[in-house]
């Protein structure tokens, strides 16, 4: 989103309609906002009105400018009220969609489908936030027949991808015992494969990558080894060309953790190498190449450039994200028989879980960390 | 939403697939980062508030 969204100068005449506020979550004195406002995922974007600090509208995840250009409007008209009929309705759901009350949220998007005109324009949006109420509550069946049923409607659309790739990821969830389960994902994965097949200029290059991503669990799931390759060869290809287009290093790093994940799956994290020192070059105080190139040496079983890789990482990252760092640390130290360096290092990690504030604390995780410990 | 995507983004993982450098451009839109202030124009100028929550991964 900041490396092609939120430079768009298209937003500009929006400039006047908000107070901006962009908070990095892995910041400490960010910590009480995660906690109050739940942010569990990110990116995650908001418009709170300031009278009440309550949230009127949310949204997950990232966002095509025509797409944040409608969150806009929507948002304003949740805050300033007076909308009527379905837009009150739509209003209605958004505040209990931002209040992360998934069923009741679930009710009211379908309560303002089943109001709408037929070619209302908050549609696409009133149809994602719906998917993803029904994933938050679980309720597969319904998540995959709600995108099995938008998506003819929604396909030349910047939606289609995430409606396709995010209605084939909850039918891969469908037991499979479930009778209709064979017929969703047939059909979402034909909808998901359209989108790869010729995608839209309009659609995010990383939604697309998305959508490469559920169609290799597809192909996993119908225990396809071959099928699953292919595709996973299709994303790299797809993910090196956006990568090639990007005119700046920001914009080249966006895809790096696709690119990587992509090679691990391949079982060659050798091809990231590359990429991740160009990044590294680029982008001195950005801690993220050197972490990854640490993922990708400890792959492949060069410990001690992935250990060199770790300790630049470390000494640039802050928040939680050190934990991870931490993780993929002792596990090339126990890869290399260094257990007592790996233990060293994940009770270095529970300290530090320990001792981050209330909001990035998780107790989760510090269960997980001394789980790990024990095993060691 | 892309919860595909952000299912992954929800955790503390060594992958995430969002990159998004604090060096960002800031120029198309007046970002603050303080949320107390952020709060006390939005009262003054009787405005909304549009909030990013991000990480740098």
């Amino acid at each position: 989103m900041k490396a092609y969204v939120f430079t768009d100068r298209a937003l500009k005449r929006h400039a006047g309609q908000f107070v901006w506020l962009s908070l990095d979550t892995e910041k400490a004195q960010n910590a009480p906002f995660k906690k109050r406002y739940g942010v569990d995922a990110v990116p995650m974007y908001f418009v709170v009105d300031p009278k009440t600090e309550r949230v009127a509208l949310r949204w997950v995840g990232g966002a095509t400018v025509p797409q944040l250009q409608k969150i806009l409007a929507d948002g304003l008209v949740a805050v300033q009220g007076g909308g009527r009929g379905v837009e009150e309705i739509l209003a209605r759901a958004d505040r209990s969609y931002a209040e992360a009350d998934y069923g009741k949220a679930a009710a009211e998007y379908r309560e303002a489908l089943g109001a709408a005109p037929p070619n209302w324009s908050r549609f696409a949006r009133a149809t994602e936030s719906l998917l993803f109420a029904l994933y938050q509550t679980k309720d597969w069946t319904a998540c995959a027949k709600t995108a099995r049923d938008a998506f003819p409607r929604l396909k030349q659309t910047s939606s289609a991808a995430n409606v396709a790739a995010s209605g084939l990821s909850c039918a891969l969830e469908v037991p499979k015992e479930n009778p209709a389960r064979a017929e969703l994902v047939k059909t979402l994965a034909a909808a998901s494969r359209s989108v790869v097949a010729s995608p839209r200029k309009d659609l995010a290059a990383d939604d697309v990558s998305a959508v490469y991503e559920t169609l290799a669990s597809e192909r996993e799931d119908a225990k396809d080894e071959a099928g699953k390759r292919k595709v996973l060869e299709e994303r790299a290809r797809f993910l090196e060309a956006a990568a090639g287009r990007a005119k700046t290093p920001d914009a080249r790093a966006v895809f790096d953790s696709h690119r990587l994940g992509t090679y691990l799956d391949l079982g060659e994290p050798e091809r990231a190498i590359p990429m991740l020192q160009a990044s590294e070059r680029d982008l001195p105080d950005d801690y993220n190449p050197p972490a990854r190139l640490a993922i990708a040496y400890r792959a492949m079983k060069r410990y001690d450039e992935a250990l060199a890789a770790s300790d630049r990482a470390l000494a640039k990252a802050y928040g939680p994200r050190k934990l991870g760092i931490l993780q993929t640390r002792a596990d090339v130290y126990k890869e290399k028989g260094d257990t007592a360096a790996a233990r060293r290092t994940i009770e270095q990690a529970v300290e530090l879980a320990e001792s981050l504030p209330e909001g990035q604390r998780s107790d989760r995780t510090i269960a997980a960390l001394k789980k790990k410990l024990e095993s060691l | 939403m892309k919860f595909v995507r952000t299912a992954a983004l929800a955790l503390t993982g060594a992958l995430a697939a969002v990159s998004a450098s604090p060096a960002a451009s800031r120029e198309v839109l007046p970002w603050v980062d303080d949320y107390g202030s952020a709060v006390a124009q939005a009262r003054a100028r009787n405005l909304p508030i549009f909030v990013e929550a991000w990480a740098p991964w």
